[in-house]
């Protein structure tokens, strides 16, 4: 086991996009310790889209802040692949809340990453309108988000993450506020993107269908401190269709595991 | 209702004391107090020469012109220094503590020490514009430790609203900041600043609320032969109430104004960060 937590680029030939090793988080407050993660271990191929299931409170959140960098885990080791031209991973998060600055238009908001690379006015102009483009929401690009509905914060908060071009995209309940018909569309958009670009994704969510209808690796978590109770391969052709006997079978399969978790409480 | 509108509910008790006022000593009656008819008429006539120091309207200019430069030099100097202590903690180490002791210590209380190490010095005198001297000139009036004075009235509210708003920033949006691959200058001015922005403005008023509370009494104090605090002490060694009282509600008026002023300039930024959820 890594005693020291620490974090390394995988070599470039390795296919593996992202490898987490015995990662562990323990929150030490004044009053007391939270032990609120692991340790958990897995790793997704580069290009790949894994989601972890859990509970509320299992430490979801924690994984992907661990991996991000937000937060030092106790121990264990994270390995994210390199830039395909040899620099530093771009790692896009969408944070659960959104996290979209109020003081900026949205415009703004997704021109931030870009402009941090110094990136060209004209480019800059391109690159945003077309990603609100595919997000539907050129019509609010002078918008603040106070003035969007928190559906459509989150798919701008989304379209803020993807801008960047990601290598390793990270995403905190992304749907979770979007009604089911807006929250499926924009899961299809989102597939379609993930097929076109090579990032590797990794998401954590509640909702069942949503991992089954997105991720090609689903991980369930168990309650507090979050363990794995249960890796599934989904395993269906594309496109995906959410009528499909096999996909209802990963459906009722996986709620069953969720199930168990509940009268184990 | 309109933009008037707004305000009317809150000139009501105004209005009361005024028709009380009326009531009082209007009617040609002859009371200590003048009646308001007296006073309106002093307020209708601003350039009109008063009591021979010059006419309501110059008294005012002086006075104003005056806090405009101290607080300017509160501002420019506030803001960085705030900045500074908001987001670097041993700033803060270093100045806190001077901060909190130089903080009580009243402006007026300092008025007599800043004359003495500034010598009475004004802005012409500063610039070599000895010529001024006899002119009646702007310039003649900005003494130095007056301006120290409302620099130092300003300063600490701008100080600590600054600190404040730095300190307040949300983690959340520093933490955005750094997975979009910002730096922490690129954070400072896209980030930090634009949050911080409402209690800015919320420091900018009560400095100048500060600063105009500081001038008229400073003005009041004798080694002072202009702006409108002298008008008020000048016109009451004179008996001359209506100028006294005319001078008062300009007062007023100004004081109300500046606060209005900056507390819409503040209100962009402060709209989108109530509105935030
Ligand atoms: N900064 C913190 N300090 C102390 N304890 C924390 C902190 N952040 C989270 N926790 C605790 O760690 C546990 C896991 O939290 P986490 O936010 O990772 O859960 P989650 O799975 O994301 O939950 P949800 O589905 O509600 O978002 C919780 O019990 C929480 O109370
Ligand atoms: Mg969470």
């Amino acid at each position: 086991m890594v005693k020291n937590p620490s974090f390394s680029e995988a070599k470039k030939d390795d296919m593996t996009g992202l490898k987490v090793t015995n990662l562990c988080k323990i929150y030490r407050e004044s009053t007391g310790e939270v032990n609120a993660l692991g340790p958990v271990s897995f790793e997704v191929e580069a290009g790949g889209v894994l989601c972890f299931l859990g509970p509320t409170g299992c430490g979801k959140t924690t994984l992907l802040r661990s991996i991000a960098g937000l937060e030092k885990p106790d121990t264990g080791e994270v390995r994210i692949q390199s830039h395909p031209d040899g620099g530093e991973p771009v790692i896009g998060y969408v944070f659960q809340q959104g996290a979209l600055f109020p003081w900026m238009s949205i415009f703004a908001n997704l021109e931030f990453p870009l402009k941090v690379k110094s990136i060209d006015k004209d480019t800059r102009r391109e690159k945003v309108e077309s990603m609100l483009e595919m997000m539907r929401l050129s019509s609010f690009a002078s918008s603040f988000p106070h003035q969007l509905s928190g559906g459509m914060q989150q798919r701008a908060a989304l379209a803020r993450s993807l801008v960047m071009e990601p290598d390793l995209l990270l995403m905190d309940e992304p749907f979770s506020s979007l009604d089911t018909r807006t929250s499926q569309e924009l899961q299809e958009n989102l597939r379609e993107l993930l097929k076109k670009a090579s990032t590797t994704v990794l998401f954590v969510t509640h909702n069942i269908e949503e991992a089954v209808y997105l991720a090609g690796k689903v991980i369930v978590l168990g309650h507090r401190p979050g363990r794995i109770v249960r890796r599934e391969t989904i395993d269906l052709p594309d496109p995906r269709s959410r009528l499909s006997d096999s996909f209802t079978e990963y459906l009722v399969s996986l709620r069953k595991t969720f199930e168990s978790l509940v009268s184990d409480q | 209702m309109g933009r008037i509108g707004k305000y009317l509910p809150g000139l009501a008790i105004p209005c009361l004391l005024i028709v009380w006022w009326f009531a009082v000593t209007g009617g040609g009656r002859d009371t200590l107090l003048p009646s308001p008819e007296e006073v309106i008429s002093v307020l209708f006539h601003p350039f009109q020469d008063l009591i021979s120091t010059g006419s309501l309207a110059w008294s005012t200019l002086v006075s104003l012109v005056r806090v405009a430069m101290g607080f300017s030099l509160a501002a420019l100097i506030g803001i960085p220094v705030g900045l500074l202590m908001g987001a670097s903690r041993s700033a803060r180490r270093f100045l806190s503590l001077m901060v909190e002791m130089a903080r009580p210590l009243s402006a007026i209380a300092l008025l007599p020490l800043s004359i003495i190490i500034f010598k009475a010095k004004t802005f012409s005198q500063l610039f070599g514009l000895q010529y001024l001297r006899y002119q009646k000139n702007l310039l003649n009036e900005m003494q130095l430790g007056m301006i120290f004075i409302l620099f130092w009235g300003g300063v600490f509210p701008i100080i600590l609203g600054t600190i404040q708003g730095v300190r307040s920033v949300r983690k959340m949006h520093l933490e955005a900041a750094g997975i979009l691959g910002a730096n922490r200058l690129f954070t400072f001015r896209h980030v930090i600043i634009p949050s911080a922005l409402p209690d800015i403005f919320h420091g900018l008023k009560l400095g100048i609320g500060r600063c105009w509370m500081v001038i008229i009494a400073a003005e009041m104090l004798p080694g002072t032969n202009s702006g409108i605090g002298y008008l008020i002490r000048y016109s009451y060694q004179l008996s001359r109430y209506d100028i006294m009282l005319a001078s008062i509600v300009i007062i007023a008026f100004i004081g109300a104004l500046f606060s209005k002023g900056l507390e819409s300039l503040g209100e962009k930024s402060l709209v989108l960060r109530s509105k935030e959820r």
